[in-house]
């Protein structure tokens, strides 16, 4: 059953996709698209959450975007001048880029943007190697470095909180204030909070004339369709219902259940984000068992990543335990998760654990629960006790940033692994996600931020990615996708970071 | 009346202080705040701590207190923090959604299950009574997220009858309104109207027997004048109690219901806030529905003193 749907899914994928060029591409119409929650702001420098970066990059573009493969490539500049020593960056923005307000986009705006984004941003350590910003005629920005980054550009990229270009007049306003303009594909029209965001086609966008096609972040954006709405709908069976009395056109997280149900019905295309993140689970370094890595190792030996994937995520997930995607330039094959009872319970005894009740947070997301029960079990077999503790995020996340109240807490990685190795190492520098500083990884940060050739990168990467390994500093148990459901009336829908609105149309 | 109407609306200022204080008090022992809704998993502790200043949460909590106080006697009910507006006007801006939905649920509730326990009770006994009796337990015993549901899939995407989910302002389309409320209103009315069926059908079997009904009856009055006037007039009394009742029960169960069909509605936004802890709207939005609640209240007392003037007197 599992194998007949797979192979149906992926038939009636690329049969739709691999037919859908050859159709005549059509103009207009509202695509309704169908998303969990609502963004908790549309200032896009302040939120790195997912549903904020959905809506946000159909509005606003940066200096530099991924691309297909997660590679940095100019999106409003044209290109970059880099200084011999690696310190001063000379960016060249694209002529002719117009606000959704009018004005014509000027370096004076790129440089209030980026100033805004090192006060206010809320991933604002991408910019900390940053010195200077400053203004070279209204078509040049200068940034200086305090030192060499070889991240920088990568940074200066990242979708996790878009380092958007906004009207300087924005930009000078505080964080969560400005308003939704930006230089996008798309222009915001309006918010109504727990039911939509609309968005209309921005008619004096010019796409990028470097590029021929969609590509990644970047590309040339073209749109046909007149708008775009986000429907906010919590419940996933009224997001179906919805998609199924035709109401919308793209349901942005269905579950497996309903993905197969629908997999055979030529109404619908199954879409399979596969990777969209990858299952870590941590450890509490800060407390014992956790603080031991013979315990941790002990833990890692007894578990079974196979069977709790794929009760977590039926027919959505990849054991593959390198910790950036297939596709990146720095992935390499880590080999299969080593599973050994016998020497699990030998860790265990070294650890000096004596059987007490650990504690496993997880919040409310319904595939952590499950990675938390299938592992509560399989730990029981060498003898570790685990109680599951279940609260909503904000809970979760709020006991997980502190010392005390957990030992283990699992959930997804998904931003990390696509922007790379420095974004995977840094939320293990000074402790931050297991709590405990661990001088090791804090030094790989520093190297492979400064460090400029991708031959070495990769050396230290592959150190970071054995240490977690070795002295099972956290676990990653595998990639899980994500399963989207479009109407087939939707053309042209390649699935990427986040559903692009550009290039597709409606039949 | 005017004297015991200002009474009871006195008593409701001591219920709503202590609305509010058990409110700010919950929320002070949950943890978690709405930094986590603007962050990922892998935000720093700088990105965390520079977002609770940036929404007043680094505040002790009896200045955050104290200041909710001093706004709330100006008549402010704070600036949500994740909606970008006040939260009296998130409120007022979603209150005719979830009081249409209400109205609607109330109206059909009230009708029928009026209706539904009157005819049984006439008919006591019969196949009429038991049908009527064993479909208000049905509607009384089915979860409204799973009836919601069921319609949903039936009647929506299975006929097309009616939309799936959202919400059309009256203002905006009297009949497009009209197709997304009745789902959800239904949804809403069917537990409330088991419920007054089986109360009219208690109360007005206890009417039938009364010496008044057999007065009535022997000295040639028509039937129906006998049922409507007589019988069910004096079974009103505790059926505008539970009415009162109903209404609160509406305005909670709304909750589910705006959930469900995603319509924007005050159970929404409480529900909304509550996840990413937008503790002005918690606040604000429980004080709002305590009013609400006490204000139903306060009319149905008066309605109450009006159908039998003896309360006036306790």
């Amino acid at each position: 059953m599992t194998q007949h749907f797979r192979l149906t899914a992926v038939v009636a994928g690329l049969a739709a996709f691999a037919a859908w060029p050859a159709a005549a591409q059509k103009a207009g119409g509202d695509i309704v698209i169908t998303m969990v929650q609502a963004p908790p702001s549309l200032d896009a420098h302040v939120s790195s959450a997912q549903v904020a970066r959905n809506v946000n990059l159909h509005i606003f573009e940066t200096l530099y975007a991924r691309d297909e493969t997660a590679k940095p490539v100019p999106d409003l500049a044209t290109g970059v001048e880099v200084s011999a020593d690696g310190l001063t960056y000379v960016f060249t923005l694209r002529q002719g880029v117009k606000f959704h307000n009018g004005k014509a986009l000027t370096s004076e705006d790129v440089v209030a943007s980026l100033e805004r984004f090192r006060k206010v941003g809320a991933s604002a350590t991408l910019l900390a190697a940053v010195d200077t910003i400053a203004a070279d005629g209204p078509g040049k920005v200068v940034v200086k470095l305090k030192s060499v980054q070889s991240t920088f550009l990568g940074n200066l990229s990242s979708p996790r909180s878009p380092i958007a270009i906004m009207p300087a007049e924005e930009a000078a306003k505080p964080g969560g204030q400005a308003r939704p303009i930006g230089t996008g594909p798309f222009k915001f029209v309006d918010y109504k909070p727990d039911s939509h965001v609309k968005l209309e086609k921005f008619a004096d966008y010019v796409p990028n004339p470097a590029y021929k096609e969609r590509d990644g972040f970047a590309g040339a954006k073209i749109v046909h369709v007149n708008s775009v709405t986000f429907r906010f709908v919590p419940e996933a069976g009224a997001r179906t219902a919805a998609l199924e009395s035709g109401e919308s056109h793209f349901n942005e997280t269905a579950d497996g259940p309903t993905a197969k149900r629908l997999a055979g019905n030529a109404a619908f295309q199954i879409v399979k984000v596969l990777p969209f993140a990858l299952q870590v689970v941590k450890f509490n370094h800060a407390q014992a068992p956790g603080a031991n890595a013979d315990f941790r190792r002990a833990v890692a030996l007894a578990l079974d990543p196979d069977e709790i994937m794929a009760i977590a995520y039926p027919d959505i997930y990849k054991l593959d335990h390198a910790w950036v995607y297939p596709g990146s330039p720095f992935h390499r094959d880590r080999g299969a998760w080593k599973r050994d009872a016998t020497a699990a319970k030998a860790a265990l005894a070294k650890s000096g654990y004596k059987g007490e009740k650990l504690t496993f947070i997880v919040d409310s997301f319904r595939p952590n629960v499950d990675v938390a029960t299938v592992m509560q079990q399989q730990l029981q077999a060498i003898g570790v006790a685990i109680d599951i503790k279940v609260a909503d995020w904000p809970t979760v996340s709020k006991i997980g940033f502190t010392d005390e109240g957990w030992n283990f807490w699992t959930h997804g990685f998904g931003i990390e692994p696509f922007e790379g190795p420095a974004s995977v190492i840094s939320p293990w520098v000074k402790g931050t996600s297991q709590r405990k500083a661990d001088p090791r990884i804090d030094a790989m940060f520093d190297r492979i931020n400064s460090e400029m050739k991708p031959e070495e990168q990769q050396k230290i990467f592959d150190s970071f990615q054995d240490l977690m390994r070795d002295e099972a500093v956290a676990l990653n148990l595998g990639d899980y996708g994500l399963f989207q459901i479009a109407s087939a009336k939707l053309k042209n829908f390649k699935p990427y970071r986040i559903p692009r609105m550009w290039g597709v149309w409606l039949e | 009346m005017l004297g015991f109407a200002l009474r009871r609306a006195a008593a409701s200022i001591p219920v709503l202080l202590l609305v509010s204080l058990i409110t700010f008090g919950l929320l002070w022992l949950v943890p978690g705040d709405p930094a986590s809704v603007f962050l990922d998993a892998s935000a720093t502790p700088e990105a965390i701590e520079r977002i609770r200043r940036e929404l007043g949460l680094d505040k002790p909590f009896p200045a955050r207190m104290a200041d909710w106080y001093w706004r709330l006697l100006h008549g402010d009910l704070g600036r949500s923090l994740l909606l970008d507006r006040g939260v009296t006007e998130a409120i007022l801006e979603r209150l005719p959604v979830t009081l249409s939905l209400a109205a609607l649920a109330f109206a059909l509730a009230t009708a029928l299950g009026v209706a539904a326990g009157a005819l049984a009770a006439i008919r006591h006994g019969r196949a009429a009574d038991r049908s009527l009796m064993t479909l208000a337990l049905l509607g009384l015993s089915i979860p409204e997220f799973w009836l919601g549901l069921v319609l949903i899939w039936t009647l929506a995407v299975g006929s097309g009858l009616f939309p799936a989910g959202g919400y059309v302002p009256f203002t905006e389309s009297p009949w497009r309104w009209a197709r997304h409320v009745t789902l959800p209103a239904f949804t809403l009315a069917c537990v409330q109207m088991g419920f007054i069926a089986r109360m009219t059908r208690s109360a007005m079997l206890e009417t039938l027997g009364q010496d008044y009904v057999r007065t009535a009856r022997a000295k040639g009055l028509p039937e129906s004048r006998v049922l409507t006037r007589h019988a069910l007039g004096n079974a009103l009394v505790p059926i505008v109690t539970v009415m009162g009742i109903m209404v609160g029960a509406l305005l909670g169960n709304a909750v589910v219901t705006e959930q469900v069909f995603a319509i924007p509605g005050v159970g929404r936004l409480i529900i909304g806030a509550v996840l990413s802890r937008d503790f002005p709207v918690i606040q604000g939005g429980l004080l709002f529905l305590a009013l609400v609640y006490l204000a139903v209240n306060l009319v149905v007392d008066i309605l109450y003193a009006a159908v039998d003037p003896r309360v006036r007197l306790e």
